[in-house]
């Protein structure tokens, strides 16, 4: 669990009462450094310095020797079909899982915080799917939704024809049963939270004036969550790329064309050693997560202001 | 209170045990059906009609996942652990690309956001922004620069070309150093003012009151680790060196009743630590203060 407050405390530089002053100057450089320094090469060298070169990579045309060709990877990647299905249904992926992911981590949080007792044992229950291995859980996935499947069987009694759950376009709607099945108890622990920040007494005034429960949701609850809801929403879109894990479990390197997402087109390109198509796929990636992250941040800081 | 009122909060309990159940029901069936005999599995677990099923005039036969063996056994366990040794090979794989990432990325987590906590220099909140932003990228983003960067230190096909970016990931850092801050001013100054060491203070004074970050990172870390996935496709070519993450899904296919037992061991780990660790884990969200 990311804790989300902190992410937003540490970008928005707001120090508690009471914490430590730092050392600065010379004593602080002999005190200091010995313990930053492992961690500081260890990040530079495996990651920045590696980033920095992969960026470069992206402007050559081949990574020893080659030479400057501007823009051109970028053209070239962003008419490959491969490319453009994966981001695609990425972004489709996200687009669909991440808002039901929030909307029903919101809606269990609520129904928990409501609870007299054993919070604590039903959070449990959707906790559990967080930390088991996606590894763990294939053979049942994929029982469950195979062509001859249990699934199938179940609706055979009713006289349903079989469904080709995993090899027909709605592979992507079993793709984002099993992403809320996992990542539903991430959100919910950061709802609960923000749930227990929100102040009783904003409860009780609106219990006085005869606010409608819809009401007292619409104009009390979800304006306080909504800076929870910015930092939820990061999170589970970043969790929503490990979906891959399920999908490359499941149905193996090559899935339906349907939830062929950006991960595939990497593996397949790994396999090939396209270093060209390789960094300036992550180029891109990065800018946007980038972006996208800084955009949101900024948002939320503005309406917690 | 109303009557009403009353009857919903009554009815909300089993109701939320209800959902909750939903949510078990893959666990449940696979912990269950690791339990069955290998016999029972094949019958289960196969589609293909057998001439009684022609002369019966069934036409379709599809996977019966029961809920309850006929027989309890455990001989699917004692195949997976006695009789067929590769299993434990694998899960030696996961426990030597996971140990050295918890270990490695606890002490240099804990030494860099101490630093962090105590040195005031030029460029730090800009030094540990790059931190954050590096932290939110998916794991996506960061494959191909670790990729670079084992192939040009001669380790990508070593399990060290996982280990070592794991070891430096921002994710620790920023949960130390966040728990650091609200560590009171006092406890350093005093410690100062007895005249303690730099490391003193560190390993005596600040490391003993994260004990249940350093529970949470540890749980979060061993939980990525032992459900890798990409990077064991990418970096590692010797299907002996593979964790058990990835090979699970390659027999699905063959021996039902096998994979459901070794499942059943794969996920006892991490289980285990939600069971121990739930509260470390509450607490570390509620410390730091959620809004």
């Amino acid at each position: 669990m990311y804790r989300l407050a902190d992410v937003k405390q540490a970008l928005t530089n707001k120090t508690p009462p009471a914490a430590f002053r730092p050392t600065m100057g010379r004593k602080g450089w002999a005190t200091g450094m010995p313990f930053l320094l492992p961690g500081l090469i260890g990040f530079a060298l495996f990651f920045i310095w590696p980033f920095g070169i992969s960026v470069g990579y992206a402007f050559l045309d081949r990574p020893v020797g080659g030479s400057f060709v501007g823009f051109a990877n970028f053209a070239d990647l962003l008419t490959n079909r491969a490319y453009l299905l994966g981001l695609t249904n990425t972004l489709r992926f996200i687009g669909i899982s991440v808002p039901i992911n929030l909307a029903l981590s919101l809606g269990v949080a609520m129904l928990i915080n409501k609870l007299p007792r054993h919070k604590e044992l039903i959070s449990l229950f959707f906790l559990i799917p967080l930390v088991i291995p996606s590894g763990s859980m294939v053979s049942f996935w994929h029982s469950l939704f195979a062509l001859d499947g249990a699934l199938n069987g179940f609706l055979h009694g009713f006289g349903i024809e079989r469904i080709n759950w995993l090899n027909s376009d709605l592979a992507m709607f079993v793709m984002v049963l099993i992403f809320v099945w996992k990542n539903l108890g991430y959100n919910m622990i950061l709802y609960l939270a923000g749930l227990s920040s929100v102040p009783r007494d904003c409860y009780e005034a609106a219990w006085v004036d005869g606010a409608k429960p819809w009401q007292t949701f619409r104009h009390i609850t979800l304006p306080h969550l909504m800076p929870t809801t910015v930092l939820a929403l990061i999170m589970s879109i970043i969790n929503s790329f490990k979906v891959f894990r399920e999908i490359f479990l499941i149905t193996g390197a090559y899935p339906h064309p349907s939830i062929y997402t950006l991960q595939h087109f990497m593996n397949n390109m790994f396999a090939s050693l396209n270093y060209p198509r390789l960094t300036t796929a992550t180029t891109i990636l990065v800018a946007g997560i980038a972006i996208f992250t800084q955009v949101l941040l900024r948002f939320e800081r503005k309406i917690s202001a | 209170m109303s009557g009403h009122r009353a009857l919903k909060e009554k009815l909300l309990l089993p109701l939320m045990v209800c959902l909750g159940l939903i949510m078990l029901f893959p666990l449940i069936v696979t912990f269950t059906n690791s339990f069955m005999s290998e016999a029972e599995i094949a019958l289960r677990y196969t589609s293909r009609l057998t001439t009684f099923d022609i002369a019966d005039g069934i036409t379709r036969r599809f996977i019966d996942m029961g809920l309850i063996p006929q027989r309890v056994t455990t001989e699917q366990y004692a195949e997976v652990l006695i009789n067929q040794p590769s299993f434990m090979v694998l899960m030696t794989n996961s426990m030597r690309l996971t140990l050295p990432v918890v270990a490695g990325s606890l002490v240099i987590s804990a030494l860099t956001a101490y630093g962090f906590t105590i040195w005031r220099f030029r460029f730090k909140e800009a030094v540990f922004a790059v931190y954050i932003v590096v932290m939110l990228m998916p794991l996506q983003a960061v494959l191909v620069p670790n990729f670079i960067i084992a192939d040009m230190m001669g380790i990508r096909e070593s399990h060290l070309a996982i280990i070592l970016p794991g070891i430096f990931s921002p994710f620790g850092v920023f949960l130390m150093r966040q728990s650091m801050k609200v560590i009171p001013s006092a406890y350093f100054e005093a410690a100062r003012i007895d005249g303690a060491s730099e490391w003193y203070i560190f390993s005596r004074v600040v490391m003993p009151q994260l004990k249940s970050t350093i529970a949470a990172l540890t749980m979060l870390t061993f939980i990525e680790y032992w459900n890798i996935v990409e990077q064991a496709i990418i970096f590692i070519t010797d299907y002996r060196q593979e964790p058990l993450s990835v090979y699970l899904s390659r027999i699905a296919a063959g021996r039902m009743g096998l994979v459901f037992a070794a499942s059943c061991i794969y996920m006892f780990l991490p289980l285990w630590f939600l069971m121990v660790g739930q509260k470390d884990l509450k607490k570390g969200i509620e410390l730091s203060g959620v809004k």
